[in-house]
């Protein structure tokens, strides 16, 4: 593509002496659902209110569809935020609140009328249009805080948790509904989450950081399972880390010398990095296969003893120790109900993986 | 045990203003006589029966000297100026502290407490020597060389606005910091966010949101200034007319304790109906979806 809806350059923003959002540099494109994700204190919201210009970067420039928007102050944006408090104003009721904005525009009474109804039936919540904010239920709130940002038709929506005040099965729903609406209404949406599996289910793209700093952007598949560091492989999901040393580096494969996994692991692809190099190789729980004798010949295998079964349902997850007392997780979906090897804790087992779903990371 | 703090106000409230209201009540009642108390005993019995003298010529009499209904008028429009002054006058005063950075703000309401801990009196006699014809501010004016002539400040209405104002400011100001400071600052982002000016912003969401402080405050003003005797005694001229002084020369120098108890029970009535007036709208509103 020529160039990005949404340029964010070298941008740095400082509270005294904390780097709230150190040298952020990313590209956003247009029609894009991009997710921001990220621990709390991590400056998403501080790089959000920034987008919103309700922060001014301390260096940096912010371009949105071809415009330097870096200096230009909130109300001049063609830009809406939800946010997090949801921030309904509490003295007007649902269709004031979402008519708000299309007054400050100065647009006609009628169209405003209509327009107001077309968001309402989005959100459906037509029949509560003259309830005050407080006589809504937390759901209800998100989806009129939802509605009143979008009635302007912005180039951008900033979400900030947008889910966070919702309870589980009401932000899956949600999660969905928004998804919906994002790619229907064509509207880039840059949603800020500390929750990784809603970034992975809501996101084109997602973007994680930590203090202050974006580590790595791709795709949900690509983070998880490419990630570049080792904070993104342990805070997305679950990882199996294991120490070691670069034995042997070819152009076709490599062997990761790891006394805490008890074997050289076998990798069949080059890695960067040169011989004797300490390097971590990650794994994910569900990526290995256990089993008292494992059916299948496999490139890696430990063996260790099963100290716990953490049973949920959908899934179990076995913590196995190894002989060098390295504790490693493995998760099995529970296809049967009856488990018929029937693993149990203390018993000796064997743990295959190929080489090809580990990630060697530099250390 | 909370049943018995509970009845603690309703206990003060009865005690300091029930029972006084109704003994003066009964004094608006009475006949003026010179005797100690000044006034005859609404309740008689004489030869076994019981005869009660419900004198209304105090009331009538308020009605028929124009000097009561100008003092109550004069009183209201005092007070009513005056409340709208310090609230132009406070509403800055506690937006400004409601926006200080959080260390900051103990310090400044400090501030606007701090007069309190001298008497009133005492601040009312300073606005003396400040106002007088050879006070520090007329001296300080003809030094600069802004007049030549002394300006007449003290013992007109201007200084009693003044005094007022200046004297309740702190009871304007602290119940308006109490609702600014409850005001959520993502409302205001999220009004800018929708396309509102600062100004904008203001007007529909600000203001709005701190009315009950507005109301607070403006009744804390207005309700003491009206019956306020100090400041216009000290600072006003003999054409400042208001009830409170009114009051007091009827009890203290007419001693007609029936009619200036007549003029009180007048002025809380004054004073009550609105108030009450007012709670009812505001009641109303509540239930309006
Ligand atoms: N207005 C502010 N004043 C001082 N420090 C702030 C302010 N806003 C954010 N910070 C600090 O910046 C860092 C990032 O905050 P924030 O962007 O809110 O993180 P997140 O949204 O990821 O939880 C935190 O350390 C926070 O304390
Ligand atoms: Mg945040």
């Amino acid at each position: 593509m020529s160039n990005p809806f949404i340029r964010i350059d070298g941008v740095t923003r400082t509270f005294g002496e904390v780097y709230a959002v150190d040298d952020v540099s990313l590209d956003i494109q247009q029609g894009e659902l991009f997710c921001l994700l990220g621990g709390s204190g991590s400056g998403k919201s501080t790089l959000l209110r920034m987008l919103a210009g309700f922060e001014r970067p301390t260096a940096g420039r912010i371009i949105i569809d071809g415009r330097d928007m870096t200096d230009v102050p909130p109300h001049a944006r063609d830009v809406n935020m939800m946010f997090q408090s949801y921030a309904l104003f509490p003295h007007m009721s649902v269709e004031r609140n979402i008519a708000y904005g299309l007054h400050r525009m100065g647009m006609p009474k009628a169209q405003i009328a209509t327009r107001v109804t077309d968001m309402l039936s989005l959100v459906q919540m037509e029949k509560l249009a003259r309830r005050k904010p407080d006589q809504l239920s937390g759901g209800q709130r998100q989806r009129v805080a939802l509605a009143r940002a979008l009635a302007r038709r912005p180039k951008l929506l900033l979400l900030d948790e947008p889910l966070g005040a919702l309870d589980r099965k009401l932000r899956e729903e949600t999660q969905l509904e928004l998804k919906k609406i994002q790619s229907s209404l064509g509207i880039t949406f840059i949603v800020v989450t500390h929750d990784q599996e809603e970034a992975m289910t809501l996101g084109d793209r997602l973007g994680v950081m930590n203090e202050g700093r974006i580590v790595q952007v791709g795709a949900p598949h690509e983070v998880y399972e490419f990630p570049q560091s080792r904070f993104v492989a342990d805070f997305i999901g679950t990882v199996n880390l294991f120490e070691g040393t670069i034995a042997e580096d070819r152009d076709t494969d490599a062997v990761i010398a790891s006394p805490e996994a008890g074997i050289d692991i076998r990798i069949p692809h080059a890695v960067t990095g040169t011989a004797g190099q300490p390097v971590a190789v990650a794994l994910r729980p569900e990526k290995i296969v256990i089993s008292r004798t494992l059916p299948d010949p496999y490139d890696n295998v430990l063996t260790g003893q099963v100290t716990d079964i953490v049973y949920s349902g959908n899934l179990s997850v076995f913590h196995v120790t190894l002989a060098s007392g390295k504790r490693v997780r493995v998760s099995r979906t529970n296809r049967l109900r009856a488990e018929s090897e029937g693993i149990g804790a203390g018993d000796a087992v064997q743990l295959g993986f190929t080489g090809q779903s580990a990630v060697v990371l530099a250390s | 045990m909370k049943r018995l703090v509970a009845l603690v106000p309703v206990a003060w409230l009865g005690l300091f203003f029930l029972v006084p209201f109704l003994v003066l009540l009964k004094i608006s009642f009475s006949e003026p006589a010179i005797a100690q108390p000044p006034y005859l005993p609404l309740l008689d019995w004489a030869d076994g029966i019981l005869t009660i003298a419900l004198n209304l010529g105090n009331y009538i009499f308020l009605t028929e000297d124009p000097l009561y209904l100008l003092s109550y008028l004069s009183s209201v429009k005092i007070a009513a100026i005056s409340t709208v002054l310090t609230l132009l006058l406070g509403y800055p005063m506690a937006y400004v502290i409601a926006r200080a950075p959080e260390h900051r703000r103990g310090l400044l309401l400090m501030l606007v407490i701090l007069p309190f801990w001298t008497s009133f009196l005492l601040r009312v006699y300073a606005w003396i020597g400040l106002l007088k014809a050879n006070g520090i501010v007329n001296n300080a004016l003809l030094a600069v060389g802004v007049i030549d002539q002394p300006l007449v400040m003290l013992q007109t209405d201007f200084a009693v606005y003044l005094g007022i104002v200046y004297t309740y400011l702190p009871f304007m100001i602290l119940p308006l910091y109490a609702t600014l400071s409850k005001l959520d600052a993502d409302l205001l982002d999220a009004s800018a966010d929708l396309g509102a000016r600062p100004g904008t912003t203001f007007l529909t969401v600000t203001l709005p949101l701190s009315l009950p402080g507005v109301v607070a405050g403006s009744m804390l003003v207005f309700i003491p200034a009206v019956g306020e005797y100090i400041i216009p005694a000290l600072l006003g001229g003999p054409g400042t007319l208001m009830i409170g002084s009114v009051l007091w020369n009827e009890f203290f120098l007419n001693r007609d304790w029936p009619v200036a108890a007549a003029v009180a029970i007048v002025m809380v009535l004054v004073l009550a109906l609105p108030i009450a007036l007012l709670r009812r709208v505001q009641a109303r509103e509540g239930e309006r979806p």
